[in-house]
């Protein structure tokens, strides 16, 4: 297939393409807190947290081949972890996610085991008993001393009267957030400062979730991941460890998944079984999201996020005729309800036809037909090497 | 490459951090401007003579409920009156409002059992405010801009809801249904200043008027409910009995249990059994209705949420059906009290007893009535007849969003969002649709809840209709 244009791997060209799409990245994510409404914000924030649960399901099934259906026990797990710690014990929020990560990477490790020894459909039931046996663990009578049971977290006794951040008026509540003397969203209990507070919070906390997964998946414990999806038993050949492997991914990929579940914790300040993403549906919804972004790639979540709650967010009011635009009307009318779900599951049906790999997996396909990289021969210098050579090149 | 990568990496990391520093500078004063009109002016139909004067007369609005000054922010002498200092911009909570009153709310439309049931209540909210538009009700106002959005029951998803609608100029917030939905948006209301009313549930915690000034809810609280139960169940066995309870795992069924737990004593009450399921649960109760058979309950309490009612009814009759001779008394909670829910349950809701303090609009004879008769006419106007005893609850919180209105209006400092709240904490009204004797009433710390008076029902499944069991309960009114 001829191309338009051909850019080769690491030219100046291709870094120029990288800047731009780094730079108009960079922007955008600016532009939401600053001049977007608290709606978008907020809308953004929710895919934030779809797109770090969806990358951390990536790493096992859409690297490793693992089936998983209980990523949502992981989420609630983060959730869990910071609602207790911060409104049972006093913990600071920002500690709870490195602790939310250590024990969704225990739990994700013990859930490997069988993956161990099962495969398929086999593996997709065991984690499925795991996403309808968490919430019911969450409601046990018998852990409601520490879950809060069906009420959830806070309690009326709790020592923080919230999950999240303390914020408020009284003494030891926070008010500010500085940053070496520096305030730079000024009274947080102002929603123009709550809501952007919390929204660099879980940008840092997408930035870290994507940054693990590229270097996971770039790095040899990838290759390895990518063995043992396309073929085990050649995989186990070559050297692969098959059960380390998978321990360590299905860990890896918990742990990740927490830190979206801790984030949902601090933003709404509190936790309760009632929250959808610690439910099957959120175990459903993280698959789905993935799915339609692309399993397999990098910013197949990250895509699949955005256009999820893109729809759910604008059909949000579609159950008033009068806020369905004018050419949709004939179409969703009828319904009377939000179509959001509706639509996205058509798209996700039509998406297995037209495009097995999703939305990314599409672009891959069709934008080579204007813009094709070639990879970079092998023994040739990339152009930041040649340019930069003291800042760490190295030898390929 | 990689050090290069590393750098190109931490640039983007330190533009990140840089880009933080534009949060806050927004304008907020949007939150206090009337954007323009969107919907119908009023006074442009004519409304028959007893429908136009039955709200305004019956809203009582106290004189001493009007006392409060928009720039003081102590407590007037008799009314209660919020202290607008803990406002983050105490400005707007004290600037007019004029124009159109933008209502902002959020409701589960789609998603799941809660959705089934409670998406009606919007339907009814919708349509008083049309009602109230047709008969000039609005008082110092123009009009009312009524804007629901869908939270999926999902206590995540209600924050952006109703941040979106702050965005848009609301001015308050009115029925947003579910505890955990409340509580999710209780804290950024309450700083705003915001008045979030009539919040459709029942929990204790909207009585909270130290803390969450701005929260009021409308429904009788869980606790009251259970009370009433307790009680009812104590004088038809009166030397005590055994009960097996039934109820949705959340935050909604354990409020029941604790109070019905911390009364059942009282009238020798024994929980013999407790079975649970989950609020995203769809599948029937089977397991649990076949645990609570075994005890042979001489009661069953039951706080089933949305559809689950209706399979838990349909579970029973059929454990009743293999248990000949066990025919307990079933308590339910009057969340399920609609011809709706128990019409769809068919013969396995009769006899069970439930409660309420609005009228029982599916009963032919209560049709009749000039007040329930306009209702009704009202609903199958809009194409809502379908609705009329679940969408009741609808109506009669934008009954009380509008008469809250009303009074905060007429106040000396006029509509703002601190009047709003003053009044809604200060409110004395007969719902149309309540039963005689009913009146909603609130004041301040001493009567934080609007209704605490509850009617004890049995159903009638031949004839879809409820029959009074004794006289309205208003013991535990404040």
């Amino acid at each position: 297939m001829k191309s338009l244009v051909t850019i080769r791997e690491d030219s100046v060209g291709h870094w120029v393409l990288r800047i731009v799409g780094a730079v108009a990245l960079v922007v955008v994510l600016v532009w939401i807190p600053t001049k977007g409404g608290n709606g978008l914000i907020t809308d953004v924030m929710e895919a934030f947290t779809l797109m770090s649960a969806a990358m951390a399901l990536n790493l096992v099934l859409g690297y490793a081949g693992q089936i998983s259906i209980g990523h949502s026990a992981f989420f609630g797990i983060g959730a869990y972890t910071t609602g207790i710690c911060v409104s049972r014990w006093g913990f600071s929020p920002w500690v709870t996610f490195p602790l939310a990560f250590v024990i969704a990477f225990v739990v994700g490790v013990m859930v490997s085991f069988p993956a161990s020894r099962i495969k398929g459909v086999y593996l997709a039931l065991v984690t499925l008993a795991l996403a309808l046996v968490f919430p019911r663990l969450l409601t046990w009578r018998k852990l409601a001393w520490l879950t809060g049971g069906g009420r959830g977290l806070p309690q009326d006794d709790a020592e923080v009267s919230t999950t999240g951040f303390d914020i408020g008026r009284r003494a030891g509540q926070m008010r500010h957030f500085e940053i070496f003397g520096w305030d730079p969203f000024g009274d947080l209990r102002s929603i123009e400062a709550k809501t952007p507070f919390h929204y660099w919070i879980g940008a840092l906390m997408v930035v870290v979730v994507y940054v693990v997964c590229r270097g996971i998946v770039k790095s040899r414990a990838g290759r390895a991941l990518i063995a043992v999806r396309d073929n085990e038993t050649a995989a186990a050949v070559m050297g692969v460890n098959l059960v380390a492997t998978k321990a360590f991914i299905f860990g890896i990929s918990a742990g990740l998944c927490a830190l979206p579940g801790s984030f949902t914790a601090i933003r709404i300040g509190q936790v309760t079984p009632d929250l959808a993403n610690l439910t099957l549906i959120g175990a459903i919804t993280f698959l789905i999201v993935m799915v339609i972004g692309g399993a397999g790639s990098l910013s197949g979540p990250v895509i699949g996020a955005v256009l999820y709650i893109a729809i759910v967010s604008k059909t949000g009011s579609w159950a008033d005729d009068d806020n369905i635009p004018g050419v949709l009307r004939p179409l969703f009318a009828w319904a009377k309800t939000p179509p959001g779900t509706g639509i996205f599951a058509l798209a996700l049906i039509l998406l297995m036809f037209v495009a097995p790999r999703g939305i990314v997996g599409a672009w891959k396909q069709y934008s080579r037909r204007i813009v094709r990289v070639e990879p970079r021969p092998i023994g040739v210098p990339s152009t930041v090497d040649a340019l930069a050579p003291s800042v760490g090149a190295t030898p390929t | 490459m990689r050090g290069s990568r590393t750098i190109v990496a931490a640039i983007s990391a330190c533009a990140l951090m840089l880009a933080a520093c534009g949060g806050d500078d927004d304008d907020s004063s949007d939150t206090t401007s009337a954007p323009a009109p969107t919907t119908a002016a009023p006074d442009e139909t004519d409304a028959p003579p007893e429908t136009t004067a039955e709200s305004p007369d019956t809203t009582e609005a106290s004189p001493d409920t009007t006392e409060a000054s928009p720039d003081t922010t102590e407590p007037a002498a008799e009314a209660w009156a919020v202290n607008t200092d803990d406002c983050v911009d105490p400005d707007a909570a004290n600037a007019p409002i004029e124009g159109t009153v933008n209502i902002g709310s959020a409701m589960p439309l789609t998603g799941g059992v809660a959705a089934a049931a409670f998406a009606p209540v919007k339907g009814g909210f919708e349509a008083y405010v049309a009602y109230a538009r047709e008969n000039g009700l609005f008082e110092g106002y123009d009009d009312i801009n009524l804007t629901i959005a869908d939270d999926q029951y999902d206590p995540a998803q209600t924050p952006g809801a109703v941040a979106s609608q702050i965005d848009a100029g609301a001015h308050l917030f009115s029925g947003i249904i579910g505890s955990p939905n409340n509580g999710a948006v209780r804290d950024t209301l309450n700083d705003e200043c915001i008045p979030q009313l009539n919040a459709l549930t029942g929990s204790p915690a909207w009585g909270q008027v130290e803390d969450y000034p701005w929260t009021t809810g409308i429904l009788v609280p869980y606790t009251v409910e259970s009370k009433v139960y307790a009680t009812q169940i104590g004088e038809l066995y009166p030397d005590g009995a055994s009960v097996g309870m039934f109820y949705v795992n959340n935050d909604f069924g354990q409020v029941y249990v604790d109070a019905f737990n911390e009364i059942a004593g009282d009238y020798n009450l024994e929980i013999v059994t407790e079975q649970t399921v989950e609020a995203t649960d769809s599948n029937p109760p089977t397991s649990q209705v076949t645990n609570i058979a075994n005890e042979q309950p001489d009661v069953i309490m039951a706080v089933p949420l949305g559809a689950g009612c209706i399979s838990f009814l349909t579970e029973l009759a059929a454990a009743k059906a293999q248990n000949a001779g066990w025919d307990p008394a079933v308590f339910i909670t009057n969340t399920c009290a609609s011809s709706l829910i128990l019409g769809a349950a068919g013969p396995a809701a009769d006899g069970l007893y439930t409660s309420n303090n609005l009228l029982d609009i599916g009963n032919p004879e209560v049709q009749t009535m000039p007040v329930v008769a306009d209702y009704i006419a009202f609903m199958e106007g809009q194409g809502l007849g379908d609705i009329i005893t679940t969408g009741a609850a609808g109506w009669t919180t934008g009954e009380i969003t509008v008469a809250i209105l009303n009074q905060a209006a007429q106040s000396p400092e006029g509509l703002t969002r601190a009047s709003i709240i003053n009044a809604a904490r200060n409110f004395t009204h007969t719902p149309s649709l309540g039963r005689e004797g009913v009146v909603d009433k609130s004041m301040g710390v001493e009567d934080p809840y609007l209704s605490e008076s509850l009617q004890v029902l049995q159903y009638d499944a031949d004839t879809a209709t409820f029959t009074d069991i004794g006289s309205l309960i208003t013991e535990f009114e404040s």
